[in-house]
């Protein structure tokens, strides 16, 4: 039988809707649900997305392009490739395997709810695709890590870290819940697919692509490859979503998008920024994460918004100044308190390293440089004791992360401090101003605790180091310590006297 | 049963002993360090005991020592070091700021050793 060609029933399959008769609109697509908000319903007949694909074409180049990724997985896992990459990239793969490869799999639903109450057919379509491709995703994720699972325990925190109240995780769920689960799908499309999937997953799934290659790891490179691809596509859902916020609620659209980027910005900062500008061996080194981030998410990123008719967010300048500052604290942070997290983390200021990042980050010496001065005299006369923490960071109310983190030592503009709130008797404490306006704009919908309330609260017992490293669910085989065994600090080590 | 390694960090009891005063969790940030942390302090201690315990989790570790006493301000105003928390009217989760009595000299540019070869 002859087959009718693509262009003939195409638009008909995609697009197709019809009058509800037998239950009301508004029962099947509630608002709560939808986020229809000021957006007429004939308004959504004009969704279109610029990306088309048919499901046999879609099975057709994912199965090639999961048969690309797992060959090479393959063929890998008989040489040695594993054992000679360096333990400074090995952490990259690891907080990577653990901060996303359950995200993946939150993602399924993020889609999933977008293909159920999605206002238009043609976008409930596209989200199917979508979350075929966060399956996939989820699936790759934890397959490619489970077989170093016998090599090295960290591996396994791929698959366990989002069971776990790890302070990082903790951030990662609270931000991720705010962007995936929390939200109506028309703020889960402004929030997922446009502003996280189009800016975002570049500097994670492009960027570490690159530096993968350099340092040796083609598995993770072509691993993380495969899933970009993917992102492209359905990340595309949010475009003709945002044309029509923007034409009948543009306030609605820009507050979204500047909360959304704010929040990602903060995570990448610590996910993203020490795996680039640390963790990476030197000489495979790319780009630096601040000039990474000012081509492809602040350069492209503003263009972009400017194109929907929408502003920079208010806060630009501070996120700006941040590309010098926010990823060097969160990695002082991490180091310091290395036992807190399932990799290891690599110091990164050998006397080589040192001078990239005073090339790179011209006031890197000023505001961090005497800080590691003090941890490596403290290295170098084996004052151990002193390199390890014995309480916690004030943690932000909206981030998570470390409250003076959003600056840095020796800076007039963003100095080290907290932003604090009193709301109805309580105290919140925050890193920075817009993660206070954020909180304040949506409190109603924010409802996880800190790890420093939790402690404050009796939830973590004993409260001591050891109760909250295994309230954290960090056990000695997994908690991180030194990539290197400290050895970058012995170049700094006085000379023995003659 | 699994065998337990000594992750070189000390289990300090963070909640307070019995029959000493009420503990106060403040947001302590100490000059020159880039984070705030989490500090107990007894309402019955007085604000140079304080100062130290949060000068502990950071002189030495982070910030270099000095000669020099310490100063708390809480509020915008520096509090005398003979004055209990009670009566300084620092409460849980409050910010409180400890530096050095006399100012912060500029850091200077961090000594590098000469051994350290050209870049990879």
């Amino acid at each position: 039988m002859a087959r009718m060609a693509r262009e003939q029933w195409y638009d008909i399959a995609r697009d197709l809707d019809w009058e509800l008769s037998y239950v009301d609109y508004d029962a099947v697509f509630p608002e709560w649900m939808s986020g229809r908000g000021k957006i007429p319903r004939e308004a959504w007949a004009k969704w279109d997305e610029p990306y088309k694909v048919t499901y046999p074409d879609y099975v057709a180049t994912q199965r090639e392009k999961e048969t690309g990724a797992y060959s090479v997985k393959s063929v890998l896992k008989k040489s040695r490739v594993f054992e000679q990459l360096d333990e400074g990239w090995k952490s990259v793969a690891k907080q990577h395997f653990g901060a996303v490869a359950l995200i993946e799999d939150l993602a399924v639903y993020a889609e999933l709810r977008m293909a159920r109450f999605g206002l238009s057919p043609a976008w409930r379509n596209m989200a199917i695709y979508g979350a075929l491709d966060e399956t996939r995703h989820t699936q790759i994720s934890l397959a490619f890590p489970h077989e170093l699972v016998g090599k090295d325990p960290q591996y396994d925190w791929a698959h366990k870290a989002y069971q776990t109240n790890e302070w990082g995780i903790i951030a990662a769920r609270a931000t991720f819940d705010g962007m995936m689960m929390n939200p109506n799908v028309v703020d889960v499309a402004i929030q997922l697919p446009f502003t996280f999937e189009t800016g975002f997953t570049n500097v994670q799934f492009v960027a570490l692509a690159a530096d993968a290659l350099e340092s040796g790891d083609i598995n993770f490179a072509n691993m993380i490859s495969s899933i970009q691809t993917d992102e492209a596509r359905h990340s595309q859902q949010g475009g003709p979503t945002l044309e029509i916020l923007v034409e009948h609620d543009p306030r609605r659209a820009q507050w979204i998008i500047d909360k959304t980027f704010w929040i990602s910005a903060r995570l990448f900062a610590i996910l993203t920024g020490p795996a680039m500008d640390y963790y990476t061996p030197l000489a495979m080194r790319k780009q630096s994460y601040k000039e990474f981030m000012q081509e492809w998410i602040a350069e492209q990123f503003i263009n972009q918004i400017r194109d929907y008719g929408l502003k920079k967010p208010w806060y630009w300048d501070e996120f700006m100044a941040g590309l010098d500052t926010w990823h060097h604290s969160l990695h002082l942070g991490v180091w310091y308190w290395r036992p807190t997290v399932w990799w290891k983390p690599q110091g990164g200021v050998s006397p080589e390293e040192r001078e990239w990042l005073r090339e790179k980050y011209p006031r890197w010496e000023e505001q961090f440089g005497r800080i590691w001065d003090v941890i490596i005299d403290n290295i170098n006369h084996n004052r151990m004791e002193l390199t390890l923490p014995e309480t916690l960071p004030w943690l932000c109310n909206l981030c998570n992360l470390p409250i003076g983190t959003a600056g840095s030592p020796h800076n007039e503009k963003y100095p080290v401090r907290s932003y604090p709130l009193k709301h109805n008797g309580y105290t919140y404490h925050f890193c920075s101003r817009p993660c206070r306006q954020i909180w304040w704009e949506d409190r109603d919908t924010l409802h996880n605790p800190t790890v420093i309330e939790r402690l404050l609260r009796g939830s973590i017992q004993p409260p001591t180091v050891e109760g909250i490293l295994t309230w954290m669910g960090l056990t000695p085989d997994v908690m991180g310590d030194d990539a290197y065994g400290y050895r970058w600090a012995k170049p700094y080590a006085p000379e023995p006297a003659a | 049963m699994t065998e337990t390694q000594d992750t070189g960090m000390q289990a300090e009891e963070i909640a307070a002993p019995p029959d000493e005063g009420q503990p106060v969790p403040i947001n302590a940030m100490f000059e020159d360090d880039f984070v705030t942390q989490l500090v107990l302090v007894l309402d019955t201690d007085t604000i140079d005991e304080a100062a130290r315990k949060v000068a502990a989790q950071v002189v030495g570790r982070r910030v270099p020592p000095r000669d020099a006493g310490l100063v708390v301000r809480f509020d915008g105003k520096v509090i005398p070091g003979d004055t209990t928390v009670a009566r300084s009217g620092i409460s849980p989760l409050d910010i409180v700021n400890v530096g050095w009595a006399q100012r912060t000299p500029r850091p200077q540019r961090t000594r590098v050793p000469d051994n350290r070869g050209g870049r990879r």
